[in-house]
């Protein structure tokens, strides 16, 4: 598995690796000609219209547990089934969407209030003028 | 598919009910904040980026698919607004091309369409991506309902990490026949879901680069 392929290029574009993995292609593209010129294909690709499997198959998360799963696989209460699958999908795949989601678990058991409500309160600020008013909604 | 709760959250979130943006914004921001920084390792630019994320999906409100996962949704908006914050920074893979490579690349934004194809060309796109995303969801909900774990580790480490065959079989330890005959079925199975979805398999290589099983 050591080859840059077309799955992990089209990865690395929508900046979809795991750390590890965007490491190693970032080191493989500094060093070789060859690496760099499979990326450059992998783009003429996209600009043909050409899609990739393994593109869609993350951007719409189609095996990514959901956030209870992932709250009960932090408790260690799922199946055996269910747990081995979580570890292969977070471990083995190396899912940036459900990493960030355990990540996010995992701090709500360590913050502090006052921090993330005050953060909440900056994003609410800066966005609610956006919200469609009333009477936009009834037209 | 959403739950009903989302749909609601949505429809208040459309009727202007700051109550419910605040509610979104709870439920969400944590994990997208996580997503953001763990790539940008920097917590007041991956702040910025899940700010602008919310502004983001305020913005394209109008053309939310109320049938697509909101989760999903606020991800692919906080990986654009991530690419852009990269590629102001230059920190975006294109910039990791030497000069040689850099020349298509500068071709490819130099000779690039004009607007409005390059907007048909996208929205295709992303009918495309759509369409196959849900051909690809229901083969595998089948999938995950029989219990066929498997196939399902089989299927994800072929397309979504590109490993041979020859790789999933060892890593999983399985026969690499099991693996090819795995993969033929799931291409012929999708692709007649793509010709009756109206679509054209030209457009995704995978599914035609695959040999009979022997």
């Amino acid at each position: 598995m050591s080859e840059l392929n077309r799955a992990v290029l089209h990865a690395y574009l929508d900046d979809a690796l795991d750390d590890a993995e965007m490491a190693r292609v970032e080191q493989l593209l500094r060093s070789s000609d060859s690496a760099r010129q499979a990326l450059v294909s992998a783009m003429d690709e996209r600009d043909r219209g050409e899609h990739s499997l393994g593109a869609i198959w993350r951007r719409e998360h189609l095996t990514c547990p959901t956030r209870e799963q992932l709250s009960s696989y932090l408790l260690g209460v799922l199946d055996d089934d269910l747990t081995d699958y979580l570890k292969f999908h977070l471990e083995t795949i190396g899912c940036r969407v459900c990493t960030a989601n355990l990540a996010d678990l995992q701090a709500l058991q360590r913050e502090t209030p006052p921090e993330s409500t005050a953060r909440r309160r900056r994003y609410f600020t800066s966005s609610a003028s956006l919200l469609p008013t009333k009477r936009d909604s009834k037209k | 598919m959403p739950s009903d709760s989302e749909r609601l959250l949505i429809q208040q979130i459309r009727q202007g009910e700051p109550r419910a943006w605040e509610t979104l914004i709870s439920q969400y921001e944590g994990r997208l904040l996580a997503f953001v920084q763990r790539r940008l390792r920097d917590r007041a630019a991956s702040e910025d980026v899940v700010q602008e994320t919310f502004v983001g999906f305020l913005n394209s409100l109008p053309n939310f698919d109320e049938k697509r996962e909101l989760q999903t949704y606020l991800f692919t908006i906080a990986a654009y607004k991530l690419v852009d914050h990269l590629r102001k920074k230059e920190r975006h893979p294109q910039y990791l091309l030497a000069d040689g490579a850099g020349e298509a690349l500068d071709r490819e934004v130099d000779s690039s369409p004009g607007a409005s194809s390059v907007v048909r060309r996208d929205e295709r796109r992303e009918l495309e991506t759509i369409a196959l995303g849900r051909c690809l969801a229901q083969m595998l909900r089948g999938l995950r309902e029989r219990g066929e774990n498997v196939r399902l580790k089989v299927l994800e480490l072929l397309w979504v990490k590109g490993w041979a065959n020859k790789d999933v079989a060892a890593f999983l330890e399985v026969g690499e026949q099991q693996v090819a005959n795995y993969r033929f079925a799931a291409v012929r199975k999708l692709s007649e879901m793509i010709r009756d979805a109206g679509l054209s398999a030209d457009v995704f290589p995978e599914l035609h680069a695959t040999e009979a099983p022997a």
